[in-house]
């Protein structure tokens, strides 16, 4: 790996806080990740470990009616997006970012045409007159596997299917010519049929234009077949990441390990049944010190309730691989670089 | 598309119709012997009940009331609305006479509520919670809870009497419109300006307006291009009914500004007994309501892609 490269994306030490009226939650605590030029990271973890709010939360695109507070820094394109003025902010993610979100159906403006937006996006960020806007909307449209895009370029959301939609939003991502793009669960919305080749399709865009992704996603199948990089999130807080080939294969943390267990395998001669992690992920209102995975781990010690574990880069080729887990890496004499 | 207006246009006639016809029962159930009050006014105290008989006999009413319902309504689709009890002139003139001035007060005031409602409520969502929002808030709680008799006499004391911009009452010229318009737009301005900024706020919160941003809109132009097309229909709805009932407020606004309009005869037919009167204007008054709330209907159909483009397809 080249030093040189300056990575696109890079949030470090980040920490956001979300207030409603009553509660206060930290979402995201310490949490450092990064994206490289034609790099694709995969963020896993379950329902409320942080993975969109880390990524989404420095550009200013949580839902309205939260007050966010966060700390740390948000790196893209030389500037730190935290503390960012928000005329400044907006110009950023339409420039800078293309986002693709859960459901297209509910993601799509339901009184607006689909192709007029990618052409004003078009238009706003690549300085594309009326015209060419058109014709390079028409084309996104028919690179992101839209057949018949002249006609689709006039037609409204309702007027097409989720796996059509979702093509047409990520057309729509990409219409600024986006450094990054994040897929915040692509495929969580859609038929099985359809997760693949949207995925197919974003792994294409990615090779074709030489951008970063972030793939968030809980789906480990889908880390598997286009990340390049995975990030393991439990409860706001990194607890391992690496090549996909290092924390697919040889996962450390206990808590990764579970997760890869409950994968149900289904070429398994004798169809074991799928492991489950026991108890559920803590109550993110009340922090505790120490590991937040103490609860549900069997490699529990003491110690593990007191300190909060450090990430520790451990002997890998290539990418670095680190593991929120000193306990796993002393048991099982794992060599720490 | 067009199967669809003729069947709601269908169903406007049949309302109508139905309305109309509650309406007459409940004029001819109204407290009151008509014919008395006629003999009355033509010979003074002394009339007697031979008079009295004849006078009935002529107007028909002692015939049975289906039969003066379908007499009524068969006279009143040729356009003969009868004559007025009070005035001594058809209806139908009176009604060519005053139509145009409740068309000016309802039209204004109408527009007034349209603009100062999109304004109030586009401003109160954009400050979100800050002082405007507020201000904007309470000022559509005051006019929403405040009667219009009571704007209308607040309004000349302020404007026509004490700071003399104004005048009173009557039609000389745009400047005698002014108060009327504001009285009468206050209340469906104050209700609207709340509708706006509710819905705005609920289509602020929907994944659609976070594509907004994603798209690298700031906050008040994610309002404008995409909350605020999602909003057309509840607004709309909400504004035919508000619409509708300014006719309502026309009665009292009319009275007390002096203007011959039809919501003033309304009230003087009432007074005076004058069931003709009261029956031609209510029948307008249901023409009204139904059609302006097809028209909404209409024009919701036409600025909903989802429903525009069903019928076509």
């Amino acid at each position: 790996m080249t030093s040189q490269v300056e990575p696109l994306y890079a949030i470090n030490d980040l920490v956001i806080d979300l207030y409603a009226a009553t509660v206060s939650v930290r979402a995201v605590d310490g949490v450092s990740l990064h994206v490289m030029p034609g790099e694709t990271v995969a963020i896993v973890g379950e329902s409320g470990s942080g993975k969109t709010v880390s990524t989404l939360g420095p550009l200013g695109l949580l839902p309205e009616g939260v007050t966010v507070d966060v700390r740390g820094t948000a790196k893209a394109g030389g500037k730190d997006l935290v503390g960012m003025a928000s005329a400044r902010l907006s110009q950023m993610r339409g420039a800078y970012f293309g986002v693709i979100f859960q459901d297209p159906i509910s993601a799509l403006n339901p009184m607006l045409k689909v192709g007029p937006q990618l052409a004003e996006q078009a238009r706003r960020f690549c300085g594309l007159s009326h015209e060419a806007a058109r014709k390079e909307a028409v084309s996104l449209l028919a690179r992101s596997g839209i057949p018949d895009p002249e006609d689709r370029y006039n037609r409204y959301p309702h007027e097409m299917s989720g796996g059509m939609l979702q093509r047409a939003m990520i057309a729509l991502a990409l219409a600024a010519r986006p450094k990054v793009l994040i897929a915040d669960e692509p495929t969580t919305a859609l038929d099985a049929t359809v997760q693949a080749q949207i995925l197919e399709l974003i792994r294409q865009i990615q090779r074709d234009n030489d951008i970063g992704v972030i793939l968030i996603t809980h789906d480990i199948g889908a880390v598997a077949s286009v990340a390049d990089r995975v990030v393991v999130l439990y409860a706001g807080q990194v607890a391992e990441e690496g090549s996909v080939l290092d924390v697919l294969t040889s996962p450390v943390h206990p808590y990764t390990r579970g997760l890869l267990a409950s994968v149900p395998d289904f070429r398994a001669e004798d169809r074991v049944e799928a492991h489950e992690i026991p108890g559920l992920p803590p109550n993110q209102i009340k922090l505790e010190p120490g590991c937040r995975f103490a609860e549900r781990c069997e490699h529990v010690e003491p110690q593990c309730r007191v300190e909060r574990p450090p990430l520790r880069t451990i002997a890998a080729p290539g990418t670095p691989h680190r593991v929120a887990c000193p306990v796993v890496i002393r048991r099982e004499g794992i060599a720490v670089q | 598309m067009k199967s669809v207006l003729i069947k709601r246009f269908l169903l406007a006639c049949f309302l109508i119709v139905a309305a109309s016809a509650l309406t007459f029962a409940l004029v001819a159930a109204a407290p009151g012997n008509v014919a008395a009050l006629i003999a009355e006014r033509a010979a003074g105290p002394g009339a007697d009940a031979e008079m009295i008989r004849k006078i009935g006999d002529e107007l028909g009413l002692y015939d049975p009331l289906p039969l003066r319902y379908a007499r009524w309504l068969a006279s009143a689709a040729t356009g003969d609305l009868g004559v007025s009890l009070r005035t001594g002139k058809p209806v139908a003139e009176e009604f060519a006479a005053r139509i145009p001035m409740t068309a000016a007060l309802l039209g204004g005031g109408g527009l007034i509520a349209f603009l100062l409602s999109l304004t109030l409520g586009i401003a109160g969502a954009a400050s979100n919670g800050r002082l405007a929002d507020r201000v904007i808030h309470g000022f559509s709680l005051v006019g929403a809870s405040t009667p219009n008799f009571f704007v209308a006499a607040l309004l000349v004391i302020v404007f026509s009497v004490t700071l003399g911009w104004l005048p009173t009452f009557g039609t000389s010229g745009f400047q005698s419109w002014l108060l009327p318009w504001a009285t009468i737009a206050l209340f469906p301005a104050s209700v609207l300006s709340r509708v706006v900024r509710v819905n705005l706020q609920e289509a602020m919160s929907r994944p659609f307006a976070t594509t907004g941003f994603a798209k690298g809109y700031t906050r008040s132009s994610v309002l404008l291009r995409e909350a605020l097309p999602n909003i057309a229909i509840p607004y709309l709805t909400t504004f035919g009914a508000q619409f509708t009932l300014m006719i309502i407020g026309s009665i009292v606004v009319e009275t007390v500004f002096a203007l011959r309009g039809v919501g003033a005869f309304f009230i003087d037919a009432i007074r005076f007994r004058d069931f003709v009167g009261m029956q031609s204007t209510l029948l307008l008054f249901i023409i009204f309501f139904v059609m302006t709330n097809l028209l909404v209907d209409i024009i919701c159909m036409l600025v909903d892609p989802r429903i525009r483009r069903a019928r076509s397809a």
